[in-house]
């Protein structure tokens, strides 16, 4: 090889090495991939950390957002939606992303509180006066109650409202396995419309006027409350539920190749910062600091919470038992059909 | 609107009517028969769902819907590259297309030759008096090319175009283009040599039936290896820098491996300065390209008893006339030996209806004359060695001049024309274009010299057979009835220098039995679909 061949090699290299610093100086735009109810959160949010970058680091950000189930999220970011960000509903589906080679395994390391800046749990949604007089599980399961959650297969929310239900019958009957299976059931019997996502369950039950009970996000609940008025829908909280844990990760192969890293880690770390947790608090999702929870901790209902690694073993273990194809899901979706 | 309302007629009837049903068989069976508001709750909630779920099914049918794969054909011209049948994805990331060029051609001659002087070929009949075959009428398939290309992923483009014309069947494109940025693009497999100006634009597009000497005798065709290319100053500024097995000049290299180690270094610097101005100038384009190659001690010397596509191994071109006959051929003892460069200023301009595109072109060669190999008869023969002291630089150039005009007032374009009126009986005539070329091809006169320079015998081509120059003029007449098909009609005429000799005797050491090859003037014709 001559020396103009090797030449021409090492300028190849050095442009292919140097060109995404060429592209991207100045032009900082972040996409957030996160699942359906969190709209509300992140337009809230992305304009505050814009605001501080600005005034930290002097450089404007674009931040764009996506919403969907959260399954079909992590699809796309696989699938080669361009996302610095996810903020999703389960870490299994960040999981899935982290399967892709996108992001690393331990990815749930990287930040405090296994990457979940903060909590929700699955409460119902009830009609005024709640003439169902639904208090508790065991009332979802009576004849004659039409219930809404969405459908485990696409919703982050749907998968969290089974395992409650399942965590909940597993504890009466003493774990039996065989009784709490009948539990859930009888549960989806009682269901009259699936939808695909949170959003969609919650239009299903406030806008269509379909169902007794919502069954699904504490936030998701509170917000229908607000917006759509106390005097029409009642919150009623369960003896026991599911400490729901919605986690956030940077997509690293995606914001390597933007040129977006360091944006895009301020901006979930912004997250644990006591704007980021204020601002989850005022939209209904459970704080982690302790200020916030000081703050705000009166506008969420006491309730016995239960870890997903407590009775199921983590994500793989309940999703592998529950949600994988042929799983106990899908044999009561069968039978009920 | 009309059709929701019906359905929910229907479903209130159908309800109302099931539920009077449940009411009957519930009084039957002794139970206690539910409220009117009881039964009216129960249908209204059963119409709601109903509808819910008809609005869901709306959705993911709209959702299934986006996600569909889109075909399409487009008729956009050849050299957009957006035109023929597409297969896209529903987000535009990955598309698969379908295009094909066809040329069918038509050569007639009214006085050439269709070789070197005293070249014998059997199958086109004896040598006439003067050593020449005359050249042959013929209708060709110049070009048949199925085109396969596409985008992966919104940036990676593939192309893989074989070629079936002129009774062969090649590779004439397989490669990968990455585009990171318009700024920066990596490709890498077998392309155009991004060096010509001609040669860039494509073969649909070329003002007449065949391209000048410039692309076609000096500068390299097709090559394989890798470029790195792009455009920069909001696109005022195209560059490309290529890696390269390297081809002789006019070549098109085949898609195996090269018989030496030495690569050809490729650059192109194009400029349209004022690209983005509402001016007269905004149409002019000029640049300069380069290839380097150094091929010294690399070449394969022993011919003996090789095949005779080996025979090629001497790394050494032969010329074609306008009219596509061989007018120059080094001789068979005559080998690249060292150093080739080209160098080629290049620039055009577009204006209204009026185009001129003009190129120059040199090749610096550096050759050796070799003894040994098979005796003419074949046999083992003995090994091929450089002769002593037989090394010369020699300086070909090129250069053309072509000019184009609308007479239908079509835009004058590097890509292709779009007629103002499709043809169509009585209704268009399709855009009409009349088209001018003067080109030219000089040997230096040392080709024809020995090493020492002191005889026409013993050179490294036989100015007796081959000639030094040749000088050509055309014009023609493009219809294009639509921006897929084309009747192109050009006449042309090459008058050479050397190249003949008297009868069939050969050159003696003062070249003084040396004649001028006879004129060439040939009709060509041209029926094109592009897509």
């Amino acid at each position: 090889m001559t020396i103009l061949s090797k030449m021409f090699i090492a300028l190849g290299a050095w442009l292919i090495a140097a060109h995404p610093l060429v592209v991207h100086a100045g032009d900082i735009t972040l996409l957030n991939a996160s699942y359906d109810p969190t709209r509300e959160l992140y337009q809230e949010f992305n304009a505050a950390f814009v605001k501080y970058w600005q005034k930290e680091k002097g450089q404007a950000v674009v931040i764009k957002q996506s919403h969907g189930g959260s399954g079909k999220q992590a699809r796309a970011v696989v699938d080669g939606l361009d996302a610095d960000i996810v903020t999703l509903a389960l870490a299994y589906d960040v999981d899935a992303i982290a399967k892709a080679r996108l992001l690393p395994a331990n990815w749930q390391t990287r930040l405090p509180h296994n990457s979940s800046p903060y909590t929700s749990t699955i409460v119902f949604l009830v009609r005024k006066g709640n003439p169902k007089a639904i208090r508790d599980w065991d009332d979802l399961v009576k004849p004659g109650v039409a219930i809404i959650p969405a459908n485990p297969k696409t919703s982050g929310a749907a998968r969290w409202a089974y395992l409650s239900a399942w965590g909940y019958a597993l504890k009466k009957s003493d774990n039996e396995e065989a009784k709490a299976k009948d539990f859930i059931g009888k549960f989806y019997a009682n269901v009259s419309v699936f939808d695909t996502g949170a959003r969609g369950a919650t239009t299903t039950f406030v806008e269509r006027g379909i169902g007794d009970v919502l069954v699904g996000w504490e936030n998701e609940a509170y917000l229908a409350l607000k917006e759509f008025g106390a005097g029409k829908f009642e919150i009623v909280t369960p003896s026991i539920s599911i400490l729901a844990e919605p986690t956030v990760s940077l997509v690293d192969h995606v914001a390597k190749r933007k040129g977006t890293e360091v944006v895009a880690q301020a901006y979930l770390q912004y997250l644990y910062s006591d704007e980021g947790q204020e601002l989850a608090a005022k939209h209904f999702y459970r704080p982690r600091s302790e200020a916030a929870s000081a703050k705000y901790g009166s506008q969420f209902a006491k309730l016995n919470l239960f870890t997903i690694d407590e009775v199921f073993g983590g994500w793989q273990k309940a999703h592998q038992m529950h949600f994988a194809d042929g799983g106990i899901f899908d044999e009561i979706y069968k039978l009920n059909k | 609107m009309r059709k929701s309302w019906l359905f929910g007629r229907v479903v209130i009837v159908t309800s109302i009517a099931l539920g009077l049903g449940v009411q009957a068989n519930a009084e039957e069976a002794g139970q206690t028969p539910k409220s009117i508001e009881q039964r009216f709750e129960e249908l209204d909630q059963e119409i709601r769902i109903l509808k819910r779920k008809r609005e869901l099914e709306q959705e993911a049918a709209e959702t299934a819907k986006k996600a569909r794969p889109v075909v399409k054909f487009s008729s956009a011209g050849y050299s957009s590259r957006t035109g023929g049948f597409s297969l896209e994805s529903a987000d535009g990331n990955h598309v698969i297309r379908f295009r094909g060029i066809i040329q069918a051609d038509h050569r007639l001659y009214f006085d050439g030759a269709n070789d070197i002087r005293n070249r014998n070929d059997q199958r086109a009949g004896d040598l006439n008096a003067d050593g020449f075959h005359e050249a042959s009428d013929s209708w060709y398939l110049r070009r048949l090319r199925p085109i396969m290309e596409g985008t992966l992923f919104g940036k990676y483009d593939f192309r893989f175009r074989p070629e079936f014309g002129m009774g062969s069947a090649t590779v004439v494109d397989a490669y990968l283009d990455a585009r990171f940025s318009p700024a920066f693009k990596v490709r890498a497999g077998k392309f155009k040599s991004f060096v010509g100006l001609e040669r860039l634009q494509s073969a649909s597009d070329i003002k007449f039936i065949e391209r000048s000497y410039v692309t076609n005798t000096v500068l390299p065709n097709r090559d394989l290896g890798i470029a790195i290319h792009g455009d920069v100053f909001g696109d005022r500024l195209n560059y490309a820098f290529g890696l390269v097995n390297g081809v002789s000049d006019g070549g098109n290299i085949s898609t195996g491996p090269e018989f030496n180690s030495r690569k050809e270094f490729t650059g192109r610097l194009f400029a349209t300065p004022f690209v983005n101005d509402d001016s007269a100038l905004s149409g002019l384009g000029i640049g300069a390209a380069a290839t380097y190659t150094d091929v010294s001690g690399e070449r394969n010397l022993n011919f003996t008893d090789t095949t005779a596509a080996d025979s090629t191994r001497n790394g050494l071109p032969s010329y074609l006339s306008e009219g596509q006959n061989t007018f120059f051929r080094y001789s068979s003892a005559a080998v690249a030996d060292g150093v080739r460069i080209r160098v080629s200023p290049q620039a055009y301009y577009f204006i209204g209806s009026f185009s001129i595109l003009s190129e120059y072109a040199q090749v610096i060669q550096d050759v050796s004359l070799t003894t040994g190999g098979s005796p003419p008869a074949g046999g083992v023969g003995s090994n091929t060695v450089f002769t002593p002291n037989s090394g010369k630089t020699l300086h070909h150039q090129a250069w053309n001049v072509t000019v184009s005009y609308f007479l239908t007032g079509e835009q004058a374009s590097f890509r292709g024309v779009k007629p103002i009126e499709s043809f169509d009986f009585g209704k268009g005539w399709g855009a009409w274009e009349v088209v001018g070329r003067y080109n030219e091809l000089a040997l230096d006169a040392d080709t024809f010299k020995n090493p020492a320079g002191t005889a026409f015998t013993g050179g490294y081509a036989d100015l007796s057979a081959s000639a030094k120059r040749a000088r050509s003029w055309a014009v023609g007449l493009n219809w294009y009835l639509n921006t897929n098909v084309r009747v192109a009609l050009n006449y042309l005429e090459t008058r050479f220098d050397g190249g003949a000799g008297i009868d069939s005797t050969p050159i003696n050491a003062a070249g003084t039995n040396v004649q001028d090859r006879p004129d060439e003037r040939a009709f060509f014709t041209r029926l094109q679909l592009a897509f």
